[in-house]
């Protein structure tokens, strides 16, 4: 067992306590902040953490070049790029993150969502709908693998793109692949099947390992990874913890009608998972460490590990158990959960995972098995 | 910009050039236009070339004066992404950015994006693509549009365009043909063209500046002590490059559709001489291509013929060297100060030429 993990980056204009309504409200999410991301980058560093997740929409800078600028500053950080199909054709797309790869060493991976939002998706020409979102983002990664793998020259004649004697004589430059990571987010089937055909790994909204069985053996027979979108509020005891969480909910200011807007947001959601977690947040501990309680308020991405560093240790291990190998977390505050994280969090997963792993090659290949019957 | 460290690159077929950037030439090369006073460096577009946006984004950050001009032709972005980027870079950089939009030059090139497209039709394209970018930049309110080629609902981009000095970049816009000229006074600040000599240039352009249009030149510099040794290195030039390179660019022309690059090639090709004036050579076109019509002469020579320019309307320039950055170098030291008038021309760089050794 080996884990990997993320941490979504530092927006500009970030508040200790900021949900996703209120990302919308300030005009500084819209800027980077490359002193402020900068640091981050670095702390992230330190703290042990692979990636960081750096954010598309309409309200945020564009991604591709907020990782080059950030690459440009740091050595070591990897960026998880995220992007949708229908805002760039796929030899553009491909062009651009070939030119980051050079740029940064291939110091990215991708994360592609379908978009959740059809009035957004507008905003850039796409009105496609969802269920015509998935096959049309199957098509785009199509290609871009076409281009990665070295067709020379590329064609494709598809329902959405056609491609004619597609070259690009800038590489995919990395030391570890020819290229780059495939995140595939969402919770359905699409995203699930679209995982498999075209990404490296698929990552979902965190939920008990258990719930989240379903669908995973799909993936992990196909050779692919199984990653979860989750928050982490760890403290020195579980009552400081949940008081912690409790706290952010507490401490909204109600003039800024935050709730509010996140229902609304829901409500115009094409996502299936965006709007089932919503629902089901009303069950506020589907199990003893994690916690939908900032759900309606803070977003679908913000279901959270609560507790102990220890509980948090053994929370990770038991995502593990079942396969899922990849975590992208949020924090609020996000630098300051981030170091918690690093400094107490993280060695003790190390810990764990030598002991599992020192258990012997066979154990683990038993557990394999075990859990692969139970699905 | 895009191929500073490169040797000869024009001279060679597109598909057989590197692609890969060498940030630390790169970053060099900003540095001596910067020393030099350059305003901007262009960081052109092509299959062949890094994403120009993407280079000007990490060569922003490393740099503190030069502004990166930015090519795009519209079909291989959607405008309300393209806008989103050009943002992101202008607030990463302090608004050093501006736009050199292009329509594309060859219909195989276009296909490779997507793009099926005729000649005319792209520029109609490419008028709905700025149509929506500016009503994106001038920030009022939500932008639809429904056109021909694009359809957008609502649009909003919150990363606004961060400059001191304006509200939106400044766009150039390249071509030559009649379709290029209407859209440059529809939509830009400056007509990129080719030279011909001034008086032809006068009467073609006086409509565009009438209309409050810049016109600039793109064009290449051989300028030297004396006119014996510019014109001595302008032949050395060709003995450099070759007849393969000559075959490269004949090729090329047979398959584009752009009227400023076909029609400066065959102006070359045709013309009983390679001077269409004591000072505007075209003896290298054939090898380098059409941006590499050059003003050729001693220093006094090269300075006067860029107020030639200037007396019939034309106050921008785009220069290429070989090598790029000592040409660069005799234009700020030698040429510039000859041209002491009281609002010099502005002056970019470009340097996806040859830089031979």
């Amino acid at each position: 067992m080996k884990l990997k993990f993320h941490w979504r980056l530092l927006q500009g204009g970030e508040t200790p306590n900021m949900t996703r309504a209120g990302e919308g409200m300030r005009r500084e999410t819209g800027l980077p902040d490359l002193g402020r991301q900068t640091e981050f980058c670095r702390r992230a560093e330190q703290c042990g953490i692979t990636g960081l997740l750096t954010d598309i929409g309409a309200t945020k800078p564009d991604p591709i070049l907020l990782s080059a600028a950030l690459g440009m500053a740091t050595e070591q950080i990897e960026f998880i790029v995220a992007y949708r199909s229908g805002l760039i054709p796929p030899t553009t797309f491909v062009q651009q993150l070939n030119t980051l790869s050079a740029l940064i060493h291939g110091r990215f991976s991708l994360n592609i969502v379908a978009g959740h939002s059809p009035l957004e998706q507008r905003y850039y020409g796409d009105f496609l709908s969802h269920d015509e979102r998935y096959p049309r983002t199957e098509e785009f990664l199509a290609i871009c693998h076409a281009f990665w793998r070295g067709d020379d020259p590329v064609n494709f004649s598809g329902k959405y793109y056609r491609i004619e004697d597609g070259r690009l004589n800038t590489p995919f430059v990395s030391k570890v692949g020819t290229s780059p990571y495939i995140f595939v987010g969402g919770g359905s089937d699409a995203a699930r099947a679209l995982s498999i055909s075209q990404g490296s790994c698929w990552i979902r909204l965190a939920d008990t390992p258990a719930n989240l069985r379903a669908g995973s053996k799909s993936v992990l027979d196909a050779g692919k990874e199984l990653g979860v979108r989750v928050g982490v509020i760890c403290r020195p005891t579980r009552e400081e913890a949940v008081q912690a969480g409790r706290a952010l909910v507490a401490d909204l200011d109600p003039v800024l009608r935050e709730k509010e807007q996140e229902r609304e947001f829901t409500k115009r959601s094409d996502s299936v998972s965006i709007r089932q977690i919503y629902k089901t947040a009303e069950e506020e501990w589907p199990a003893p460490w994690l916690w939908k309680g900032l759900v309606r308020s803070h977003g679908s991405a913000a279901i959270t590990i609560v507790g102990t560093p220890e509980e948090v240790a053994s929370a990770f291990i038991e995502y593990g158990r079942m396969g899922v190998t990849q975590f992208i977390i949020s924090g609020w505050p996000k630098l300051e959960e981030m170091i918690i994280f690093g400094r107490d969090v993280l060695p003790l997963i190390r810990q764990k995972e030598r002991a599992l792993n020192e258990a012997g090659a066979t154990t683990n290949h038993d557990h394999h098995r075990e859990f692969a019957h139970t699905l | 910009m895009s191929s500073a460290g490169g040797e000869l690159k024009g001279a060679k077929a597109r598909a057989a050039q590197n692609g890969i950037p060498d940030i630390a030439a790169h970053l060099a090369y900003c540095e001596a236009a910067e020393a030099c006073g350059i305003e901007s460096l262009l960081t052109a577009f092509g299959f062949h070339r890094p994403d120009p946006i993407a280079l000007a984004a990490a060569l922003g950050v490393l740099t503190s004066k030069v502004k990166f001009m930015v090519a795009v032709r519209s079909g291989v972005i959607s405008p309300t992404s393209f806008v989103q980027q050009v943002n992101t870079v202008s607030a990463l950089t302090q608004g050093r950015i501006c736009l050199n939009v292009v329509g594309g030059h060859t219909p195989k090139e276009q296909r490779a994006y997507g793009d099926f497209l005729s000649h005319d039709e792209r520029y109609a394209r490419t008028d709905e693509f700025l149509s929506i970018c500016r009503a994106l930049w001038a920030e009022e309110g939500p932008v639809s549009f429904k056109g021909a080629y694009y359809e957008i609902e609502k649009a909003a981009v919150k990363t606004p365009f961060v400059s001191s000095e304006r509200r939106a970049p400044e766009i150039f816009l390249g071509g030559a043909s009649d379709a290029a000229l209407n859209l440059a006074v529809r939509h830009a600040d400056c007509l990129w063209t080719l030279p011909r000599c001034p008086e032809e240039m006068a009467a073609r352009f006086q409509t565009v500046l009438e209309s409050g249009t810049e016109v600039g030149l793109l064009l290449s510099m051989i300028a030297r002590p004396s006119r014996e040794e510019a014109v001595s290195d302008a032949y050395a030039l060709l003995d450099r490059v070759g007849g393969k390179a000559r075959q490269v660019h004949e090729e090329f022309s047979a398959r584009s559709d752009s009227v400023a690059f076909t029609g400066t090639l065959a102006l070359a090709e045709q013309s009983g001489s390679d001077w269409l004036t004591p000072w505007l050579w075209t003896g290298a076109v054939p090898f380098l291509g059409a941006p590499a019509i050059a003003l050729v002469g001693s220093y006094d020579e090269v300075a006067a013929a860029i107020r030639t320019y200037e007396d019939v309307g034309i106050n921008q320039f785009l220069f290429m060297g070989w090598p790029d950055i000592e040409e660069m170098q005799r234009f700020a030291g030698e040429v510039r100060p000859r041209l002491a008038t009281a609002s010099p021309p502005r002056v970019v760089q470009n340097s996806h030429a040859p830089i031979p050794t």
